[in-house]
């Protein structure tokens, strides 16, 4: 009962973040005005404010449960959407998006390419490994990572350090000021299916917390099981980054809340870990484009937030779970 | 589950094998329903090895028949339903309750996206009071002992229809009193139909005491097969002794008048 009231204040705070989202910017809208929008202030309305705020409550959403599934396939209270080289992959293609085609689609598209090719890897690589152990997994993951970083320097080098190197810098920082509202709604769909999926199979994702031993020894295919849940939630995660750029610490930390505040590990920890990460996100956002006179890349006020909360966690350690 | 007439558990031919090292040779052996068997044997001899492979954790060559199916043909699913391993520490990381570990012994039972239904959350429920934590379910699995851990993992265990189970040294994590309460629980739950279990036990009193028989394993063979209360008490020292030094096997009789085994340890003349 408990549970079910901290569940709801959180996601009347996600809502009301949502709304504030809504009316910060730079061009005022008051309540009154809303109401009659003509049809240039739709425009900004829509494709601004809306867009950004969706962007914001699903991109968070995104990253706070990919965070949680990573953490509990790796037993690493530490994993992240990185770890298997999501983010390298992302940045690799979208810096190839950049360098060789033009448009924001093109960028999109690349880095989401750049991403699953990462993942896929590094699944394949482990796959080698016919114990099918998860550090199989995460070296697997050091290495597609450092591939990706050669990538990614190479065609650093390659880039003119007038325009294109600076946008590959400003793509890594992470904004969602970009994000175009049109493509934004494939995105939203991928990242609502799949985390419809993901959520279906809450049960046998705790399952594969224990021993791979024991989770085969309850019926659970390991194995298979592992592969689904990690590519969903790879999908999940790249089709927001693809469009935002690499946003730190938000798939770390949410899940980390959340278990906070429920202090177990069921569906409602799941749902938590989402919505936690998209009221980050949404606050994040909210001082990142009202704080200056131009926005400030976002990643900077995810680590505000997250750094300090690490120190907190590095200090109360019996419960880093 | 074919119902012929063949033994409830019999490995054949069985060869467990790390790299080109090999643990298991060529064992064999044959055991009824409503027994505990007990493997007893060195450190390092493959007890551990020889469990696994039997539940089909590790690879191996032979068979293992349950009731004449061989448990290593069947998919993971089935094999899960029919039987369980308990290994030596629980390998659960997650702060979950105690309720919900039990919980997880209904796995084979349900579909991919199905939950546990609230006859599956009563039968949990008293699977924790049998083992009497029923207090614990709630508790954060984590913050248990080792021992209580081991409990839960049996209430786990036999939460819902299993044939066999096969326990690995259970009795390494629990207190003297523990002990006997986690082999009493296991007698009970075997003296019903089509079910037995095989226990690998450090403390061969323990095994003397508790087991219907005993196998002796060394070097990845079986060495010897006795029962302990039909095999002569200087044949089942004789055996003892070669596997664990110089010592000595008595029967005596508690308070209650019942006969029990007594391990001494002698000196090495």
């Amino acid at each position: 009962m408990k549970n079910k009231i901290l569940c709801l204040i959180f996601f009347i705070l996600t809502l009301a973040l949502a709304i504030l989202s809504l009316f910060i910017g730079k061009y005022h809208f008051s309540f009154d005005e809303l109401a009659n929008l003509n049809a240039m202030q739709w425009q900004i309305f829509y494709t601004l404010r809306i867009g950004r705020t969706v962007t914001a409550l699903a991109g968070g959403f995104a990253l706070g449960l990919c965070g949680f599934v990573f953490q509990i396939v790796f037993k690493n209270a530490l994993a992240s959407p990185s770890i298997i080289g999501v983010s390298s992959g992302a940045s690799a293609g979208a810096a190839a998006g950049i360098l060789f085609f033009s448009g924001a689609f093109a960028i999109t598209l690349c880095s989401f390419v750049g991403a699953i090719c990462a993942v896929t890897l590094v699944l394949w690589f482990s796959y080698f490994d016919k114990n099918s152990r998860k550090s199989s997994i995460v070296l697997a993951g050091i290495a597609v990572h450092a591939l990706a970083q050669t990538i990614l320097m190479s065609l650093k080098l390659l880039a003119d350090p007038e325009s294109h190197l600076a946008s590959i810098e400003y793509w890594m920082m992470g904004s969602l000021g970009n994000v175009s509202i049109d493509r934004l709604w494939w995105s939203v769909a991928v990242m609502i299916v799949t985390s419809a999926i993901l959520f279906a199979l809450h049960r046998q994702l705790i399952l594969l917390s224990s021993d791979e031993d024991e989770a085969r020894s309850l019926g659970v295919s390991v194995q298979g099981v592992r592969l689904v849940v990690l590519f969903l939630a790879t999908l999940c995660v790249s089709s927001v980054i693809s469009m935002t750029g690499l946003i730190s610490f938000i798939g770390l930390v949410a899940p980390h809340i959340a278990r906070r505040v429920i202090k177990n590990n069921k569906l409602s920890t799941m749902v938590m870990a989402s919505v936690i990460g998209a009221a980050l996100l949404l606050g994040s956002d909210i001082f990142a484009r009202s704080l200056a006179k131009s926005e400030l890349p976002i990643s900077i006020f995810t680590s505000i937030l997250g750094v300090p909360f690490l120190i907190w966690l590095t200090l109360h350690q019996e419960r880093l779970r | 589950m074919s119902f012929s007439n063949s033994k409830f558990f019999e490995v054949k031919n069985f060869f467990v094998s790390y790299g080109t090292k090999e643990i298991i040779s060529n064992l064999s052996f044959e055991m009824e329903q409503n027994e505990i068997l007990g493997i007893l044997g060195a450190n390092g001899c493959g007890k551990t090895t020889l469990l696994k492979a039997m539940c089909g954790a590790l690879p191996s060559l032979g068979s293992c028949l349950l009731f004449g199916q061989n448990l290593l043909d069947m998919s993971i699913q089935e094999r899960a339903k029919v039987c369980s391993y308990i290994p030596q520490r629980s390998g659960i990381s997650l702060d979950i309750s105690c309720l919900d570990v039990v919980l997880m012994g209904f796995n084979p039972y349900l579909g991919l996206l199905e939950s546990p239904s609230e006859k599956m959350k009563q039968a949990a429920y008293a699977a924790l009071e049998n083992v009497g934590f029923a207090h614990l379910c709630d508790a954060n699995y984590q913050t248990l002992s080792e021992g209580q851990k081991q409990l839960v993992i049996l209430a786990r265990t036999l939460v819902y229809k299993r044939n066999i189970i096969f326990l690995d040294e259970p009795e390494s994590a629990l207190d003297f009193g523990e002990r006997y309460k986690m082999l009493a629980k296991i007698r009970s739950w075997v003296s019903e139909d089509r079910r037995g279990a095989i226990v690998t036990l450090h403390d061969p009193q323990l095994a003397l005491n508790n087991c219907d028989k005993i196998l002796f394993t060394r070097g990845g063979k079986v060495e010897a097969v006795i029962s302990p209360k039909t095999t002569p008490r200087e044949e089942i020292e004789e055996h003892l002794k070669n596997i664990f030094g110089n010592l000595s096997l008595h029967l005596c009789k508690n308070k209650q008048g019942k006969d029990q085994f007594v391990l001494l340890r002698e000196e090495t003349l």
